[in-house]
C-alpha cells in the first residue's frame, strides 16, 4: 500500500477497526482529521489536539499561585492544578514547571499535576502534539542532536510546550524544530538534522 | 429581489459578467495562511475576499456556557466596514451578521466532532475583507479548510454555493447584481461525501421543480468547490515537505 495523504470524510478501510480519530459508516472507516495512511494501512493524524494522560510528562506555566496550591496552563482546554502538598520549594506567577499529570478528572476537567520541578529561565515553545515523537525520536536521539549542537537544554513535554534555556542558542533550535514540524513526516529525519546543524542551513 | 426589474441579467445566453449560467465565479483557496490561529483559510471567490481563523478547543468562556457533553462551536461572521458600498463604515454586529453567524454555526454543529471536547468552546471568525454577493457560501467554504486545517476533527468537509433566478433563468452562483435585481436566490450546503444538504435558505419565490433544477445544479458546482478545498488543504503538507530542500 503506498502512502496517502487523508482528509476529513476519506475512507481509511474497510470493515469496522478501533481508530482514533475515525468514524464507522456503512461498513467502511471514514477518517476525521487531516493525515497519512503508511504502508501498512495505519492511520496516523498529522495534526490532533492534546488529549491528556495518566503519568504523561507535561511542561506548563504557573498562573496562578494561592494557599492552597498553583493553577498551571498547559495548552489545553482545561488547565492543571498543584497541590500545594506536592511541591517542596514555593513557586511563583510565571515560573515554568516540568511536572507529571497524577490524575484527569472523568469529565476531563482540571488535571491534578505532581513531581514538580522548577525550570530554569527559558523559554516556551508550542510545537504539534502529534509530532513530539520525532522531536524526541528513537531513544530520544533527536533530542540528544538538539541538545548537542544548540548548546544548551531543550525539555520537551507531552502537551506540546517545549522549554527551551535561556544559555543554549535559541535561534538555531527554534529552526531545527521547524523543520522536525513540516518534515515530520519523511524518514531520514536524523540525518536532515544533523546536516542542517553541521551545515549551518 | 422578488420582483421584476428592468436590469437585464441574461444577454445572448451570457451573464453580466460572461459567465454561463451554469458557471461558478473563479475561486481560489489557501489554507493556513495565519500562524498565530491554530488554523486559517483565505478564499477569494470572484470579488469576495474573505479571512478564518479558528482557535480551540479551548477553555469555554463564559463557564457557564459549556457543554459538558460536547464542545461548543461560537461563530463569528463580521463584514468590514470597506467591504462594500451598503456597508456605511460600521462592522459591529447587525441583523444580518448576527443571522449569517448563526446559519454557519448550524452548519459545522453537524460535521464538527463535538463529543471529543466535552465542556470547551471552538471559535471561528469570519471576517469579509470585501464582499460581491454570496459571502455566506463563501464564508461557509473558507470556513471548512480552516477548521481542518486546525486539526479539530470533522466527520466531513462541506462546500457552499448559491443557486437562483434571474432574467428568467435557472444560475449558478449568483454574483451581486443578480442578488439584488435577480428573482429568487438559494443559498445551499453540501457534505463532501454523502451530498447532505446542512443550509438552506431562500429568499424570492421558486416553483417546485426550479428549486429542484437549482439543487442539482448546486451539487455539481459544490463538487468543483470540494475539489478546490482539498487542493488547499493538500498544499499546506506538501508544500511542508518540498520548502526544505536540504
Amino acid at each position: 500500500m503506498e502512502r496517502k495523504l487523508i482528509l476529513p470524510g476519506d475512507k481509511i478501510a474497510d470493515g469496522k477497526h478501533d481508530m482514533p480519530y475515525a468514524y464507522f459508516e456503512n461498513g467502511a472507516m471514514y477518517a476525521t482529521l487531516i493525515g497519512f495512511i503508511d504502508e501498512t494501512g495505519r492511520y496516523m493524524p498529522i495534526e490532533k489536539p492534546y488529549k491528556p494522560l495518566r503519568d504523561d510528562i507535561i511542561v506548563g506555566v504557573v498562573t496562578d499561585a494561592r494557599h492552597a496550591g498553583y493553577s498551571v496552563d498547559l495548552g489545553h482546554s482545561s488547565g492543571g492544578f498543584v497541590s500545594s502538598r506536592f511541591v517542596r520549594t514555593r513557586l511563583q506567577l510565571g515560573d515554568i514547571i516540568l511536572a507529571k499529570i497524577r490524575s484527569i478528572s472523568e469529565t476531563g476537567g482540571i488535571m491534578d499535576l505532581g513531581d514538580v520541578k522548577r525550570l530554569p529561565q527559558g523559554k516556551i515553545v508550542r510545537f504539534p502534539t502529534s509530532k513530539i515523537p520525532r522531536l524526541i525520536g528513537k531513544k530520544s536521539s533527536m533530542l540528544e542532536l538538539i541538545k548537542k549542537y544548540g548548546n544548551g537544554d531543550v525539555v520537551v513535554g507531552n502537551n506540546g510546550y517545549v522549554w527551551i534555556s535561556d544559555k543554549s542558542d535559541i535561534p538555531k533550535i527554534m529552526k531545527a524544530m521547524k523543520i522536525i514540524d513540516d518534515k515530520a513526516h519523511t524518514s531520514g529525519l536524523t540525518d536532515t538534522i544533523t546536516q542542517f546543524f553541521e551545515k549551518g542551513e | 429581489m422578488g420582483g421584476n426589474s428592468d436590469v437585464k441579467l441574461i444577454v445572448d445566453g451570457k451573464r453580466l459578467d460572461g459567465r454561463t449560467v451554469d458557471e461558478l465565479r473563479k475561486i481560489r483557496i489557501q489554507a493556513g495562511i495565519v500562524p498565530a490561529a491554530n488554523g486559517s483559510a483565505y478564499i477569494e471567490w470572484g470579488g469576495n475576499k474573505i479571512i478564518c481563523g479558528v482557535h480551540g478547543p479551548r477553555e469555554c468562556i463564559p463557564k457557564h456556557g459549556a457543554n459538558p457533553h460536547r464542545a461548543v462551536i461560537k461563530c463569528r461572521y463580521s463584514m468590514s466596514p470597506f467591504a462594500s458600498l451598503e456597508e456605511h463604515g460600521r462592522s459591529g454586529p447587525s441583523r444580518r451578521s448576527v443571522e449569517l453567524s448563526k446559519v454557519i454555526r448550524e452548519v459545522f454543529e453537524n460535521l464538527v466532532v463535538t463529543e471529543e471536547f466535552p465542556g470547551t468552546q471552538i471559535d471561528v471568525f469570519i471576517d469579509v475583507l470585501q464582499a460581491e454577493g454570496g459571502t455566506r457560501t463563501a464564508s461557509i467554504t473558507v470556513a471548512a479548510v480552516a477548521l481542518a486545517n486546525a486539526g479539530i476533527p470533522m466527520r466531513d468537509l462541506v462546500a457552499a454555493v448559491s443557486g437562483g433566478k434571474g432574467g428568467d433563468e435557472l444560475v449558478l452562483d449568483l454574483g451581486k447584481l443578480e442578488d439584488n435585481f435577480g428573482q429568487s436566490d438559494m443559498p445551499l450546503a453540501f457534505s463532501a461525501k454523502d451530498k447532505k444538504l446542512l443550509l438552506v435558505q431562500m429568499d424570492g419565490l421558486l416553483t417546485k421543480e426550479e428549486i429542484r433544477g437549482i439543487i442539482e445544479m448546486c451539487e455539481k458546482g459544490s463538487e468543483k468547490i470540494i475539489d478546490l478545498q482539498k487542493n488547499a488543504l493538500k498544499e499546506v503538507y506538501e508544500k511542508g515537505r518540498e520548502e526544505f530542500k536540504l
